[in-house]
């Protein structure tokens, strides 16, 4: 199988270095398809594979099993023994040429069309609803991974991978951004699946803005750029278990988040407001999202 | 019970619970389904900006052909809707009268059915989050499918009688390794998926038996053993380097799915709708584990089992029936309706089994069950009378 893998893929690219490794841009020599070959090197101890990677790994295939149309295909999964210590575990994803960020930059000058925007947040909110009911938080959402189709079709990366990877490289300086990231994960607090809504919520800004809407620096600047928009939440919002406290942040209102995203219709700012909700219990889920007035609003496709 | 067996990773932090404590509304079936969902619904699609969306469809009809597929199992929606509805509306509406309200009987019968699942599921901790419940429910059944085998056959040199004393030892080193019953369904699945795929010699079949059992730990327990450990459950007959290279092929061919829906939790759910006694429940588990022994119920799908062994079981222990039970009783089997010729026959094979466990050599199982903690079931007067549990099938 070790040289099964190499035969069977022949990399063509090396397509961006991502925090977790390099990912290849390979061709399948059995049916000539692009794939994206995303490995992580797994240490074996005593008692061979490790459990998160087995149960990941598995969990992944469990949803493949669904052939959810707005999440990534992963097409194989391959395992390589390196030696007695260390096991190569590869995941063959289908290619998608362009990412989100790129289809943003290449939007004409006018703009993503209402409808067009509307079409991409619906697509991306039915794969969040999917691998949400199956308990999967991606965790790292960002233009970067979400991919868009020729046809303009969403299609979700890199879920899930955050936990295999965390698991086994701790030790690999990791520079992840935070402008997607919610309150919640910049405070340290305990997270859950409303993270995802956040960042989608950012995503969702970004598609009117076309450049990001909290572009912090530090967990602490990127936590005072969110509050500057949002306002400063009040003392029982405020999560008890983490270190920063309220009191480090001046007590600000929240603005209209028009003035930041001024393109934005009413129905799709009453929803964006509703995803950047400082309190993750109170954030809209991703199927109460779809079921918002802004999906059933016919006029934004005109 | 563990609970990893439905989803495959640790349960997320359940924020969500507090937000949703709202019930969601107990709406017809026809609008239920994950389907609408997921995915936008087709009308709007088609007046947005010309995109074509072709994997969409593709999607679509992979899953409805996997609706008529399940047929078989009584899984049409239609059908569930229309058999229900004949059978015992009038006894449910007298359980649920303040649902009397309800426009018309069909949107009743699957609202029902979806609160009783839901609430079932819940009862039996086997979701994180209610508004997931129904969701879950679709997904199983769906799932059911995939990782069955499509026939009982094995390798060449392999009997049913081989197969047999191989899980048998299995399951005493299950009982010995104080693993969840989960583990066990798990492990069987995973021995028989590969054994369709993986050249294995007769020497080598014990190993790749406690490969499939440690793997399945690995998926479901918190607590793992040593490799050492297995091999010396193995008397020392393979290495542990031989253990790992096993286990590292037996991913490799299953391509690291090791998901499957264990018929225990088919049976606990239905056992929870149906409002079984907890001897039933104890007998029809029994049953179930009996199941794994027998070459042809590799073929059957969790639900199909579940539902025969609570049959067997209710028919085996005779209890008085109640008004409520009967209606309950109903209502679960609308469940797995269409399936009932391999009701029969898993019933039929099982009662069988049953008759003849205690003198067989394979008898893990009987032992395991005729304790008092599983309330002595698998000793119970009624599964002697061979004829007449025959009789009961045909």
């Amino acid at each position: 199988m070790a040289h099964g893998t190499s035969l069977q893929y022949e990399p063509v690219a090396e397509i961006g270095g991502g925090a977790y490794g390099t990912v290849y841009k390979a061709r399948d020599t059995e049916s000539g398809q692009f794939v994206a070959l995303k490995s992580v090197r797994v240490q074996t101890d005593q008692n061979g594979l490790p459990i998160s990677t087995v149960r990941e790994v598995a969990l992944l295939k469990r949803l493949e099993q669904f052939d959810h149309p707005n999440v990534v295909r992963l097409m194989d999964v391959c395992a390589t023994q390196r030696s007695d210590q260390e096991t190569k575990v590869t995941l063959v994803f289908e290619h998608v040429d362009q990412d989100l960020k790129t289809y943003l930059e290449r939007a004409p000058d006018a703009g993503l069309a209402p409808g067009r925007i509307q079409d991409l947040m619906r697509q991306l909110m039915c794969g969040l609803a999917f691998l949400h009911s199956n308990r999967v938080m991606h965790r790292d959402l960002k233009p970067e991974n979400i991919l868009v189709t020729s046809q303009g079709q969403v299609k979700l990366a890199d879920f899930g991978l955050a936990r295999i990877y965390s698991c086994h490289m701790a030790l690999t300086p990791v520079v992840v951004t935070l402008w997607y990231r919610p309150p919640e994960v910049l405070l340290q607090s305990s997270y859950a699946t409303p993270v995802d809504i956040w960042s989608t919520g950012c995503i969702f800004a970004e598609m009117f803005r076309r450049k990001p809407l909290f572009c912090g620096e530090s967990e602490v600047d990127q936590l005072g750029k969110i509050l500057q928009v949002i306002g400063l939440p009040s003392e029982d919002e405020w999560p008890t278990d983490v270190s920063l406290s309220r009191k480090h942040f001046p007590s600000l209102l929240p603005r209209p988040i028009t003035d930041f995203v001024p393109e934005i219709n009413e129905l799709g700012a009453q929803l964006l407001l509703k995803m950047l909700t400082f309190d993750p219990l109170k954030r809209i889920s991703a199927l109460n999202a779809l079921e918002d007035a802004y999906f059933q609003d016919e006029e934004t496709l005109t | 019970m563990a609970r990893t067996g439905f989803c495959d990773s640790k349960p997320l932090l359940d924020l969500h619970k507090k937000a949703d404590e709202r019930r969601a509304p107990l709406r017809s079936w026809y609008a239920c389904g994950t389907i609408d969902c997921w995915q936008p619904v087709e009308v709007e699609e088609s007046r947005m900006v010309p995109v074509k969306m072709e994997p969409v469809h593709r999607w679509e009809r992979r899953l409805s052909a996997q609706t008529n597929e399940s047929i078989i199992m009584g899984f049409n929606e239609d059908r569930l809707t229309d058999t229900a509805a004949d059978g015992c509306v009038e006894e449910n509406m007298l359980l649920y009268p303040q649902l009397q309200g309800f426009p018309s009987l069909q949107a009743l019968v699957p609202s029902l059915l979806r609160h009783e699942v839901e609430t079932a599921l819940e009862k039996l901790d086997l979701i994180w989050d209610r508004t997931f419940a129904w969701d879950m429910f679709l997904d199983m059944m769906r799932t059911q499918a995939i990782n069955t085998l499509p026939n009982a056959d094995l390798p060449r040199d392999f009997t049913d009688a081989t197969r047999s004393v191989l899980v048998d030892w299995l399951i005493q080193v299950h009982e010995i390794l104080h693993f969840q019953e989960e583990t066990l369904y798990l492990a069987i699945n995973l021995l028989n998926r590969s054994l369709h795929v993986i050249k294995v010699t007769t020497v080598n079949l014990q190993l790749l038996g406690m490969v499939c059992l440690f793997l399945a730990a690995k998926k479901e327990e918190c607590l793992l053993p040593e490799v050492s450990g297995l091999c010396y459950l193995m008397d020392h007959t393979y290495t542990k380097p031989q253990l790992l290279r096993m286990e590292r092929k037996v991913l490799l061919v299953l391509k690291f799915d090791l998901s499957y829906c264990p018929p225990l939790h088919f049976l606990l759910l239905l056992a929870s709708i149906a409002r079984c006694s907890a001897k039933v429940v104890w007998m029809a588990r029994y049953l179930l584990e009996l199941s794994l022994l027998e070459g042809q119920c590799v073929v059957f799908l969790p639900l199909q089992l579940a539902g025969s062994v609570l049959c067997l079981s209710r028919q085996i222990l005779q209890e008085p029936p109640t008004p409520e039970g009967e209606a309950a009783w109903c209502l679960a089997s609308s469940v797995h309706v269409g399936s009932e010729t391999a009701v029969l026959r898993i019933m039929h094979t099982l009662a069988g089994a049953a008759a003849k466990a205690h003198t067989r050599e394979t008898c893990a199982t009987f032992i395991k069950f005729s304790s008092p903690e599983t309330m002595y079931v698998s000793v119970h007067p009624g599964l002697k009378n061979i004829a007449a549990l025959l009789g009961v099938c045909t």
